[in-house]
């Protein structure tokens, strides 16, 4: 360890670059530590803001209406209470319009997909006059307000000519008029474009017919596609209102969110109520959004959104 | 298995007129390579007859039968692409498999002609294998052998060496002479590098801007070039080209331009009715720099000039030399001790130069131009 | 060499005439187009049936008085000459461009930042996309309920941390600019978590070596999200400013669920003007009538989008 004296102070000189290194490292990474925790900060403050309001609503479910504006408010509970949830499955009719919301909704989304797969693979992958026009047409109608075509729609359904009875309060009046979603073949052609052309000449000098290419080689591939088009489509028509509210006049027909807002009229002041209706409503989607989350959270709307 | 005929086919994207009135002829059993520059109508031609993209003009008739307008399914070809197109979610049997299921065969049939071109193509060990599990090479080889399972009466190949590395590449091309002699299947290859063309095609069929340059046998075409373009797109370096102009001198032609004039053999071109020509006034004159030899300065018949750089490549050395008014290209010995600075006096066998015209086409009488159905026949079918 | 022969002979002449040759054609091709069209037809029957004809009878039902309940009646330009001097029309108008722009701002703005966060802090990012995502799910009637309970003057969240705070209750929905900014917030907290999550998908598409070039070319962070990231999204942008205007001009589940269009059609927007005048006072021919006028509006503004945001691609490419 005999160091000599122009070693010495070398050393020096080296480990005084070494401290300041060292401390320029720490500040770096303190900065990073901070950013980092802005960062975390901030997306937890907006994950709050998305969901505490749900238990807003959470809590009065599970209390007594009288204990709902007790001064100062409780925001948890003092015990749990749960005769909302019995009074909305037992004095209301939430069973069948579940029932109902559940056909409403399965259907809509089956039919959705098969026929925007469809209209998705042929703007994609076929060659026909008018393509541009057809697919033109179909993105213009996106600009088409829902509120214009309620009222013809409910003309039509209620007394078409030459249909024997009304299609109001029935299931195909009710889902019928709900397939054709523009975007969604919007979806499918793009998402169908993302896959490389070969695949589908390769199978088409391999002998198959184009239904047979759609149904071996497309269709497998776009599963993520039709995954997300599917829970998009179902939850989108779970929380419907306005065509339900339109199309339905008994109470056997109604889905839940007609349901649960016509609750509103008869439980007036309950809030307890309302909110334990909500909550069920709600309780649903999320249990299926929950199971599909890791298509939402993978991000794989990049391919089937991707331009 | 059967011949192809192609016939003034013409193939337009809006505007652009992809492929110009092409024609050729292909024997049974004939391995024919299209090439050409990036974007000059080979994938194009291709395309247009497997029935992938339809034809503006002209007929393709294969084995006799007009296949215009009948289905891609049904026209019996088989494509190899240039990224494979293996289908990603099948295990390579299913892929092999998947033309045969479709038409229907038994089982036992299927599993046997899988087995077969697994065997081939030394696949046996990955048939459970997906796609995304393999490396390029034997990605390559499946597809091939999905192209070969079905026996088409013709294989079409775009580029199928294109996306491996240079030693598979080598070695791939190896097993495709192998698998096209042991089959014997007529094929049209598509390819931009001009070693797979020399080294695979029975004929070579050169584009440019989607109008055929010529098609010969390999040979014909490096040393006949019917013109500017081919002579300079196949060869590396390409061939020298010296401006000047002809003339007949006592039986024989010289070419004369800047501090240059030599002797060339009778047969480059028809010797002229009476006095010169017009036209021998503003020609080319074409040497391959491997038919260059360097001799002293000063040498009779030899063009003068002055080394300029050394390029060894290990087998060869390239050597670019200042000499009649323009930069020449040589290809000499490895262990030659010239330096740069160097006068020296390059020499050549007259009856090697070809001599181009003003339009770019080759005087040669026995180049015979590409309309010519006897250009077209084929030369040596297999 | 029998089969060249014979191919040879055949070589000058082509087997089919111009004539055959092109009437082989068009059938080949109309036999091709049959097939497409099969895959089109599943999709084209509703959307001829629900969407096409409802959509032409509503300009029809324009012209007409009645239609719903009663046999419509042709009267003309009437319904138009009526909105066109309608002052409550203009009101919606402008409070349907005033709530749009700042709903699309505020959610384009706050989506792109924490889609930005999302993407560079990655560990534990499932959580808060997962979170960001779930009002999305619920039911108008939902958000209704929530931002009821949010607002309310006695009870509500944000009037009891007023008071907390020592400042004075706010009438929220009963003052009309708050009224409008309470629908904004509503809109936003709803749409959040689409657009990060769309956004967020975006930005993974922006390959990682373009950004590692410009971070070895010396970009520094906001450098590089201006000229690399900015300009390679900006075809997912134009798709979705054109999607948030067609859905933000057609705002009307949480004006429905919470103001009703009040305090005096403060919150009237286009579409609960159309709604009032079809359903609650069965002038038919002018809800129909202003619904052209804002589906022009809509056409309008995505072309203009078009315009501004696609021709610098146009451009470059
Ligand atoms: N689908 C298409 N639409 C428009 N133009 C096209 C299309 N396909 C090819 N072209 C054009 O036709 C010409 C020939 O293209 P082709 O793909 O046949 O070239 P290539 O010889 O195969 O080139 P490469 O070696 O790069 O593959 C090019 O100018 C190309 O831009
Ligand atoms: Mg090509």
């Amino acid at each position: 360890m005999a160091v000599q004296a122009g070693g010495v102070a070398e050393s020096d000189v080296l480990s005084q670059h070494a401290q300041e290194y060292a401390s320029a490292a720490r500040r770096h990474r303190a900065f990073g530590i901070t950013k980092g925790l802005a960062a975390y900060a901030t997306l937890s403050i907006f994950a709050l803001i998305a969901i505490v309001p749900f238990l807003y609503l959470l809590s009065p479910s599970f209390r007594k209406s009288y204990e709902l504006f007790s001064y100062p408010p409780k925001w948890i509970p003092s015990s749990l209470y749960t005769g909302n949830f019995g009074t909305i499955l037992h004095q209301t009719s939430y069973p069948r319009w579940a029932l109902n919301t559940l056909i409403f909704a399965t259907s809509v989304t089956v039919i959705t997909l098969i026929i925007d797969t469809l209209a998705g693979y042929a703007f994609a992958r076929l060659r026909f006059p008018g393509r541009g026009v057809l697919f033109g047409l179909v993105l213009g109608t996106l600009m088409i307000p829902t509120a214009v075509l309620i009222a013809p729609l409910y003309i039509m359904i209620s007394r078409l000519p030459g249909w024997t009875h009304s299609g109001i309060n029935t299931y195909p009046g009710m889902i019928l008029p709900m397939v054709c979603s523009p975007l969604g073949v919007f979806m499918m052609r793009q998402f169908i474009s993302t896959l490389p052309e070969a695949l589908v000449e390769a199978a088409r000098l391999d002998g198959g017919s184009e239904w047979l290419i759609f149904r071996k080689i497309v269709l497998p591939l776009m599963k993520p596609a039709i995954v997300v088009l599917g829970i998009f489509t179902f939850m989108a028509q779970w929380v419907n209102f306005l065509w339900p509210l339109i199309i339905t006049t008994t109470n056997d027909m109604k889905t839940l969110t007609v349901g649960v807002s016509s609750l509103q009229g008869q439980f007036v002041t309950n809030w307890g109520v309302i909110s334990a209706a909500a909550v069920m409503t709600m309780a649903p989607v999320i249990v299926i959004f929950l199971m599909f989350q890791r298509w939402f959270v993978q991000a794989s709307m990049a391919g089937a959104l991707k331009q | 298995m059967a011949d192809i005929s192609i016939k003034h086919l013409v193939k337009r994207f809006g505007k652009v007129e992809a492929v110009s009135d092409v024609s050729l002829q292909i024997a049974d059993g004939e391995f024919l390579v299209l090439l050409g520059p990036s974007g000059c109508g080979k994938s194009t031609i291709l395309r247009v007859v497997a029935g992938l993209e339809d034809a503006d003009a002209g007929e393709i008739v294969i084995g006799g039968r007009l296949i215009n307008f009948i289905d891609p399914v049904r026209r019996n070809v088989a494509m190899v692409f240039q990224n494979y197109a293996l289908y990603p979610h099948m295990s390579v049997y299913k892929n092999i498999a998947f033309p045969l299921q479709i038409a229907k065969q038994s089982k036992e049939e299927v599993g046997l002609a899988v087995g077969r071109a697994a065997a081939m193509l030394g696949l046996e060990n990955l048939l459970q294998r997906l796609p995304g599990e393999l490396s390029g090479g034997q990605r390559q080889r499946v597809a091939l052998a999905r192209a070969i399972v079905r026996a088409p009466q013709a294989f079409l190949m775009d580029e199928p060496l294109s996306n491996l590395d240079a030693q598979l590449r080598i070695q791939t091309r190896l097993e495709l002479i192998q698998l096209h002699q042991r089959l014997g299947i007529t094929t049209i290859y598509v390819t931009h590098d001009q070693i797979e063309a020399m080294t695979m095609g029975d004929r070579i069929a050169v584009l440019s801007e989607g109008v055929l340059q010529q098609i010969g046998t390999p040979q014909e075409v490096y040393r006949r070039p019917a013109n500017v373009f081919v002579a300079t797109f196949l060869g590396a370096p390409p061939m020298n080209l010296i401006g000047g102009e002809l003339e007949w001198v006592e039986f024989g032609w010289r070419f004369r331009g800047d501090n240059i004039d030599v002797p060339l053999s009778a047969d480059v071109t028809s010797p002229p009715e009476d006095g010169n020509p017009a036209d021998m006034r503003q020609v080319k004159l074409g040497l391959r720099p491997e038919h260059l030899r360097i001799g002293p300065p000063g040498e009779t018949g030899g063009i003068a000039g002055q080394v300029q750089f050394l390029e060894p490549v290990g087998s060869d050395l390239f050597l670019t030399v200042e000499a009649a008014g323009t930069l020449l290209q040589v290809r000499t010995d490895p262990d030659s001790p010239l330096q740069p600075g160097e006068n020296v006096s390059l020499l050549f066998d007259p009856w090697r130069a070809q001599v181009f015209g003003p339009d770019g086409q080759n005087l040669r009488r026995d180049t015979a131009p590409v309309e010519s159905a006897a250009a077209l026949a084929p030369a040596a079918a297999s | 060499m029998m089969s060249t022969v014979s191919a040879e002979k055949a070589w000058d002449e082509l087997t089919l005439s111009e004539a055959e040759y092109r009437r082989a054609g068009a059938r080949y091709r109309q036999r091709r187009s049959l097939r497409a069209y099969l895959f089109l037809l599943p999709y084209f029957i509703p959307f001829i049936a629900f969407l096409l004809v409802p959509a032409l009878w509503s300009i029809w039902l324009s012209f007409n008085r009645g239609g719903i309940l009663d046999p419509a009646k042709y009267v003309g330009l009437e319904n138009w000459r009526s909105i066109a001097s309608d002052t409550e029309l203009t009101g919606a108008i402008q409070n349907t461009a005033v709530y749009a722009v700042e709903a699309i701002l505020l959610v384009f703005t706050l989506a792109i930042v924490l889609a930005l966060l999302l993407n560079r802090y990655r560990k534990g990012s499932n959580i808060f996309k997962l979170a960001l995502y779930v009002p999305l799910l619920a039911p108008a009637v939902l958000v209704g309920l929530i931002w009821q309970f949010l607002t309310n003057f006695d009870f509500g969240f944000i009037n009891l941390a007023l008071d907390a705070m020592g400042f004075d209750r706010l009438n929220i929905l009963g003052s009309g600019r708050l009224a409008l900014l309470t629908i904004v917030l509503a809109e936003v907290w709803r749409g959040l978590g689409f657009w990060t999550l769309y956004f967020l998908a975006s930005l993974q598409n922006v390959p990682e070596e373009l950004l590692d070039a410009a971070r070895v070319d010396g970009a520094r962070g906001v450098q590089r999200f201006r000229r690399v990231t900015i300009p390679l999204l900006r075809p997912m942008l134009l798709f979705a400013v054109v999607i948030a205007i067609i859905a933000n001009f057609q705002v009307f589940d949480t004006v429905y669920v919470l103001t009703q269009g009040g305090p005096y059609e403060s919150t009237s927007t286009m579409v609960w003007f159309i709604w009032k005048r079809l359903f609650q006072f069965q002038e038919t021919g002018q809800g129909y009538a202003a619904a052209v006028v804002l589906l022009a509006i809509i056409l309008a503004l995505t072309a203009i989008s078009f315009r501004v945001l696609g021709a610098r691609r146009k451009r470059r490419a």
